[in-house]
């Protein structure tokens, strides 16, 4: 059994495109860009100190679930969604669903997506999939990472909804009950801006939005101190790349999104101002993707000396200081339009 | 970035990057991943060379097989005892060869669980000649033979399968 009415397409991730390939089937038009840029969703932070984490690491986005609870209550989106104990009980409604021909969208731990290839798979249980049918023991999925319908094996999936640890799934899963007729999208993306704004420049702990950067600019050079090896190092040191464009972010950290969101914001508000500034971030984008070219290129060659870490540092800090510069120009614009 | 900038032929990791198309207007292409395409050697080299490294370190029995999944998984202590729902001091003490030998079969079980692999990997690794690496439930050999490891309903037996890779 197939919903053959579910249009599968990739996306750059996975949170902001389940959840615009949901609205999409509902009948919503609307891009993966605007949901992101609309949720808030652009975010920087560098955490060292958390228990859950086995090495330093950024985040280039807000929390996982947050983008999704923004959106639908900016918007008037209703969910209905459900945590589970018992995994019969989660895989009985889930099934019952798809026989009512509702597309399911899914938390997991990307480990066990045994259509990814091996390399991708990583323990991370923040990622979202939909479920669009079934066919005997196997799932249907669409992933926004996979550039088609995949199978997946039920118990593989039961294993990914209840894997346990950070952030644990605990069997969410999410479909969306009703949509709004039309919602004042110009109030909500001037409100949506003004918070990605707040999180990067504003009053935040030192290591979130652009303060957070500069932390991230000057710690990556004490790496060394707390890697097994050269080895380690270098995969600690490459995987900025990973963070950056492999992981779902639409390339240069998400900025690459944001720059589409404000360049349709633009065409919304017919303003030549927020046209240039969706230019100056495509600009910033290009930076993060220079450094995680550089970030590559070192780790690869274990070039990772003193001077190359602290050029690498220099180039985080000089993005901590181009984005500062944007946020304050694109908080003089949104004032305006 | 431009459009031109951002193709990289490569089919196996498939991902989508918002460009600058040739018109100036923003927007999805989709194409290979560039770190794959270049860096997926070196990826494969560092990760074989952690995991000879310690298998050399299991078998000296300076480390626990405990400790040998949870570096190979990434995991730190914290996230171990979460996944496992064994307690933070327990894993600790299994992480070292003496405190492995007075974990309970239980709390193995709870191990392969979380390592994805059948409880004998615990105590066993399987090379095939010919492929110096440890093989999982489901892999195949690239050269001869086929390896299958298959749980039962016995949660405390695995059968080890070699078949003609015909």
């Amino acid at each position: 059994m197939l919903i053959e009415t579910f249009k599968h397409t990739m996306a750059a991730h996975c949170e902001s495109g389940t959840l615009t390939a949901l609205l999409n089937h509902k009948g919503l038009n609307i891009s993966e860009p605007m949901i992101f840029g609309m949720g808030s969703g652009l975010y920087f932070g560098y955490l060292r100190h958390t228990p859950n984490l086995n090495f330093p690491m950024f985040i280039l986005r807000t929390k996982s679930g947050k983008l999704r609870k923004k959106v639908a209550k900016r918007i008037g989106i209703k969910f209905k969604s459900e945590k589970y104990k018992n995994p019969e009980k989660a895989e009985k409604e889930l099934d019952s669903l798809l026989e009512k021909g509702i597309p399911v969208a899914v938390q997991v731990d990307l480990y066990y997506m045994e259509y990814i290839p091996e390399w991708e798979r990583v323990h991370a249980n923040i990622h979202f999939i939909t479920i669009v049918g079934k066919e005997d023991d196997y799932y249907i999925v669409s992933d926004s990472y996979f550039p088609k319908l995949a199978k997946l094996h039920k118990d593989n999936l039961r294993k990914a909804r209840f894997a346990k640890g950070y952030l644990a799934p605990k069997g969410f899963m999410y479909y969306i009950d009703s949509v709004p007729e039309s919602f004042d999208q110009k109030n909500i993306i001037r409100k949506a801006i003004k918070e990605t704004i707040n999180n990067m420049i504003g009053v935040q702990p030192p290591f979130i939005g652009v303060r957070g950067m500069r932390m991230f600019g000057k710690k990556v050079v004490e790496w060394p101190k707390i890697t097994r090896d050269i080895d380690h190092l270098s995969h600690e040191v490459m995987k900025i790349n990973i963070f950056l464009e492999d992981q779902g972010t639409g390339g240069g950290g998400f900025r690459f999104l944001y720059a589409t969101f404000l360049r349709q914001a633009a065409e919304l508000f017919q303003s030549p101002e927020l046209e240039s500034m969706s230019k100056k971030m495509m600009e910033i984008g290009d930076g993060w993707r220079n450094i995680s070219y550089f970030a590559a290129k070192i780790g690869k060659n274990r070039d990772l000396g003193p001077e190359k870490l602290k050029e690498l540092g220099a180039l985080i800090v000089g993005r901590a200081d181009a984005e500062e510069a944007f946020y304050k120009e694109l908080k003089t614009v949104i004032h305006k339009i | 970035m431009k459009e031109k900038d951002a193709i990289i032929d490569y089919e196996p990791h498939q991902l989508m990057l918002y460009v600058e198309k040739e018109d100036g207007t923003f927007g999805p292409i989709i194409t290979g991943s560039y770190l794959s395409k270049n860096y997926i050697d070196d990826y494969f080299e560092k990760m074989e060379k952690l995991r000879l490294s310690l298998l050399n370190q299991l078998k000296d029995n300076l480390i626990s097989p405990i400790e040998y999944y949870r570096i190979i998984h990434d995991f730190n202590v914290f996230e171990l005892s979460r996944r496992t729902e064994i307690s933070v001091f327990k894993v600790k003490k299994h992480l070292k060869v003496k405190g492995f030998q007075k974990a309970k079969v239980s709390d193995l079980l709870k191990y392969a669980e979380v390592f994805d692999i059948p409880v004998s990997n615990l105590f066993q690794v399987i090379i095939v000649e010919g492929r110096d690496s440890e093989i999982k439930d489901g892999s195949t050999d690239t050269n001869i033979y086929k390896v299958r490891q298959s749980k039962t309903q016995n949660q405390n037996l695995v059968i080890t399968k070699f078949e003609l890779n015909k």
